[in-house]
């Protein structure tokens, strides 16, 4: 981890102290999250994001003064941070009281942080980092009509929820996920398939130093090279079953041309070469 | 009151004319197709309609345009007439006896151009089996919610087939050339080049469908344009067929044109072809007799302005109004595609320049884009009629005044000026000046918006906080709708008001073309423009030093956005510290520059372009003989040897470079002389290959 960040600093896992409590709501993890509070001590900072560790960022597109690609918080015991994200200045020592008062919030951090910054929502609209910065993959916890509109812009992907894009496990070859089966309320599986590939290209790779010849689970398979590389060759992605000439204007029609695929224009150019000569 | 231009009053003596008759025009015919002939929609129909003049000066009766049929515009802008062509007749006859409707007549616009016009609603009952045409022929199918689309395709195949009409019964002779605008004339391209119909065809884009979207879009286009997977990016945004369209057409043509060299690179990413032929945008640029009439039409409708100044202003009129510029931006509302978010950070700068300078100028911004909005607001009108009575008291007082001093005059006594106005009149003046009491700033904007909350101009304002305060050395007026002479707050339509203003700020990130820079540039008004813009990229090509002939050009391409900004400012800014004889001479020599955006200039491109199809579609019978093209040489007199190239020593080329007094001079001769050295056109015809320099014609002397 050193590797890839300037500067790590340890932090004492707080606890709030109130585990019934939090287990009645049936988030015990919620417990851990006011160590993100330690944040506000990096005070020989002047800015900081915070980014928690399951969130993703992307600058594709967009011109964009953040870092570049990294999957923040990769490996679970790094930075942690608030479920919003806001730059912020770090401020010194947080009090014990405030903590005790943190203690009887039920929601964890994000009650803290709202109590304590309560003018923060009216007060200036430039601290708000616009929607784009903090977008939840999970469709139910988003505005769905605002992701579909700015999905493709998204600059922060915040993979909310149990399930995480390190609990799926990746297969390299095919470039798809495995793991649990998902269910309809769930993420879009395009982010998680970019958080694999950045996993796979930037971070396995120093991970791999690291460990050395230790064997550790880095959750990619690789399909069994031996059995099936015929089959490679002939298709990479799995053919999707031949619709007839008749069926493919149907789809135009309805507007679902298969545009990566059948419909690309490259075979249209084709088509149209065969008159042209 | 304008005339007609009169050929000796030429400003740039340099560009040469075209001589050659390259074309055998009286064995051709001409179509141009295009959705908005007749029937404004956006640009094109300007286009089009300048262009129609010099078109049917070369082509005559074998020039015929073809668009869209709507009664309406039949009946306000078309006289119907009989073709006078057998073979044309004959080709809108077997499409009229099939059950589909075409009209012929003449379009009523200067050069009376032929027209064909397809009545799309008579022919839709064909769609289906048109869809069908269009599938087996190209596989691109087309929503059924797509309106326009369909109405393209109905368009298109009508098109299609009145040139298999007329083709089989012309052969070979006339031979026909079409030249088709955008993706909604292309259907008819592609479905023509399907059927193999033997016609040279030409294809123009003024814009590219993901372009526009992608710049709206706040993609950083300019630097990603190799990156975009472009199949993807359409598919995205749900406009997958109009792309393929667009592409379809832009592959199947022998030749294929776009409007400006920034769109030539536009178009080699978003659909990958080179265009063969730059064809910029030209106007009918009309010649006063007078030769600075301009000049005094400035003076004249800047003193309009300061009119609405003086009404909306009132109670903070503590600035000079000879001292006073109007700057102005103007256009579609398109808050970054038109550079609306740079100009205002910049006039943030430029008012803080002014400030710390301790300047005694003051600049009025106005932007007139159109936007939702209810009505004027109260405060605006207000304004206006406070003026209106302060002039009528004004004028009452001085009735009273004059007749008291007449009396006394015949009298033969000078009168006594305590008593000349009386308390009465005091009383009157003071309630005037009382009702001019404001404790408002004057308003930033003359409508009420709805959802001003939102509105991307008002944000901006806000954040800047120029909000018309006295200290302010920049205000803003915010007009969000179409200028009218009827309007009670400004009077004046758009040609007045533009030739009213001292400057037009046009930062656009995304402008294919740019005709509002363009006509200020006709009218006199110097304008900022960007090389990323089509208008901006041909001044930059065509003139040697284009900030002293008042087109000032901001790097947004090869700069980072902050410094575009500053580039920006600095442009304002040194522009507020001309002096007016300066800001004169400097409209003078902006006015010289409009020979290069007449049609009679610009128009060699498009017959470049017909002559290049005509030659890839029957290599045996035309060919392009490059020596044959007149070289595009700024220079009619041809140099004595022994003059150098560059400017001789006792003459400056660059205007600027030059004492005070030279400024304030301006000797018609001399600047002729500059002119030759300082415009030039570019040798290549074609969009010139990114990476490559300039390559001279063999013959370019």
């Amino acid at each position: 981890m050193v590797l890839v960040y300037d500067e790590v600093r340890l932090v004492d896992v707080l606890d709030s102290g109130d585990a019934a409590h939090l287990a009645m709501m049936k988030r015990p993890d919620l417990g851990v999250t006011f160590t993100k509070l330690h944040c506000w001590t990096l005070t020989e900072y002047s800015k900081c994001v915070f980014m928690d560790a399951d969130t993703l960022m992307s600058y594709l597109r967009g011109k964009s003064s953040l870092p570049h690609q990294i999957p923040a918080g990769l490996i679970a015991s790094t930075l942690v941070c608030s479920s919003s994200v806001p730059p912020t200045r770090p401020m010194g020592n947080f009090s014990p009281p405030a903590q005790r008062m943190a203690a009887l919030m039920a929601s964890g951090d994000q009650g803290v942080l709202n109590s304590f910054f309560s003018n923060w929502a009216t007060a200036d609209i430039s601290k708000h980092l616009p929607f784009i910065y903090n977008l939840s993959s999970i469709a139910i916890y988003t505005y769905l009509p605002a992701f579909k509109q700015y999905g493709h812009d998204a600059k922060v992907v915040h993979f909310l929820g149990k399930l995480k894009p390190w609990d799926y496990s990746y297969d390299t070859t095919s470039k798809t996920l495995k793991g649990q089966s998902q269910d309809s309320s769930d993420m879009h599986p395009n982010f998680m398939l970019q958080w694999w590939e950045l996993f796979f290209s930037s971070v396995l790779p120093l991970m791999k130093e690291e460990y050395g010849d230790q064997p550790f689970h880095s959750g990619c398979t690789e399909s069994d090279i031996h059995a099936d590389v015929a089959q490679m060759h002939i298709s990479h992605h799995p053919p999707p079953p031949q619709l007839s000439s008749q069926e493919r204007k149907q789809k135009w029609e309805q507007g679902q041309a298969d545009y990566m695929g059948m419909d690309s224009f490259e075979n249209i150019e084709k088509k149209l070469d065969s008159f042209l000569k | 009151m304008r005339l007609s231009r009169s050929l000796s009053i030429t400003s740039l003596n340099g560009l040469p004319l075209w001589e050659e008759e390259s074309l055998p025009v009286q064995d051709l015919l001409l179509f141009e197709v295009s959705w908005e002939v007749t029937n404004k929609v956006g640009g094109i129909y300007t286009v089009i309609q300048t262009k129609a003049k010099i078109t049917v000066d070369e082509w005559g009766e074998n020039y015929i345009m073809m668009g869209p049929y709507y009664e309406h515009n039949f009946k306000t802008q078309v006289e119907k007439c009989e073709p006078p062509n057998q073979a044309i007749k004959a080709a809108m006859d077997s499409l009229i006896n099939n059950g589909c409707q075409v009209h012929f007549g003449r379009w009523l616009i200067e050069g009376s151009p032929y027209v064909i016009l397809f009545d799309i609603g008579s022919a839709a009952w064909n769609l289906d089996r048109w869809k069908g045409d269009l599938w087996n022929a190209c596989s691109i199918g087309l929503p059924y919610h797509d309106r326009e689309a369909n109405d393209s395709l109905i368009f298109g195949s009508l098109v299609a087939w009145f040139f298999k009409e007329l083709t089989d019964q012309l052969q070979d002779k006339p031979n026909v050339v079409a030249h088709f605008h955008e993706w909604q004339a292309g259907t008819g391209l592609v479905l023509s080049r399907s059927r193999k119909i033997p016609m040279a065809t030409i294809f123009t884009t003024h814009a590219t469908l993901l372009g526009r979207y992608l710049c709206a879009g706040n993609a950083d286009f300019y630097n990603n344009l190799d990156k975009f997977n472009i199949d993807q990016e359409a598919g995205e945004r749900q406009i997958y067929h109009r792309y393929c369209l667009e592409r379809a057409a832009v592959h199947c043509a022998h030749v294929f044109t776009t409007v400006s060299q920034i769109t030539a690179v536009e178009a080699n990413h978003m659909l990958h072809r080179q265009p063969d032929v730059v064809t910029p945008n030209g106007l009918n640029v009309r010649k006063f007799s007078a030769m600075h009439e301009f000049q005094n039409l400035h003076s004249m409708n800047k003193g309009k302005i300061q009119e609405f100044v003086r009404g909306h202003f009132y109670g903070h009129l503590d600035f000079n109004l000879e001292k006073t510029l109007f700057f102005f931006i103007a256009g579609r509302y398109e808050f970054s595609n038109k550079g609306a978010d740079l100009f205002l950070e910049s006039l943030s700068r430029l008012n803080y320049l002014l400030r710390v300078h301790k300047s005694d100028v003051t600049v009025v911004v106005f932007f007139i884009m159109p936007a939702k909005t209810n009505n004027f607001n109260v405060e605006s009108l207000k304004g206006q009629a406070v003026r209106k009575q302060l002039w009528d008291t004004a004028q009452s007082v001085k009735e009273k005044f004059g007749k008291k001093l007449y009396e006394s005059l015949l009298r033969g006594e000078i009168p006594d000026m305590s008593k000349i106005l009386d308390r009465d009149d005091f009383t009157i003046m003071k309630r005037a000046i009382y009702a001019t009491q404001r404790h408002s700033l004057p308003p930033v904007t003359t409508h009420n918006m709805l959802d001003d909350s939102a509105d991307p101009i008002l944000s901006n304002i806000r954040r800047i906080g120029l909000f018309n305060a006295r200290n302010d050395r920049v205000k803003i007026v915010f007009h969000p709708e179409f200028l009218s002479s009827t309007s009670p707050l400004l009077p004046m339509d758009y040609e007045e008001f533009v030739r009213g203003c001292h400057l037009g700020v046009f930062p656009s990130y995304y402008e294919p073309w740019g005709y509002t820079p363009g006509e200020c540039t006709v009218m006199g008004i110097p304008s900022v423009t960007t090389n990323l813009s089509g208008f901006g990229c041909f001044m930059e090509e065509h003139v040697s030093e284009p900030s002293e002939y008042g087109i000032y050009i901001v790097d947004r391409r090869f700069r980072s956005a902050d410094e575009s900004c500053n580039q920006l400012t600095q442009f304002m800014f040194s522009f507020c510290q001309k002096s007016r004889r300066q800001r004169i001479i400097q409209r003078n020599r902006t006015e010289r520059l409009s020979d290069l955006l007449d049609w009679r200039y610009l128009g060699r491109f498009y017959m470049y372009a017909r002559h290049l199809a005509l030659s890839r579609s029957f290599p045996g019978k035309f060919k392009m003989d490059h020596l044959n093209i007149a070289p595009t040489q700024g220079f009619r007199y041809p140099r004595p040897a022994s003059v150098p190239p560059s400017p001789s020593a006792s003459l400056h080329s660059t205007p600027h470079h030059s004492d005070e007094e030279d400024d304030d001079t301006y000797d018609e001769e001399e600047e002729a002389e500059r002119d030759r050295q300082n415009i030039k056109a570019p040798f290549t015809l074609g969009a010139e290959p990114e990476g490559k320099s300039n390559q001279p014609l063999e013959n370019g002397n």
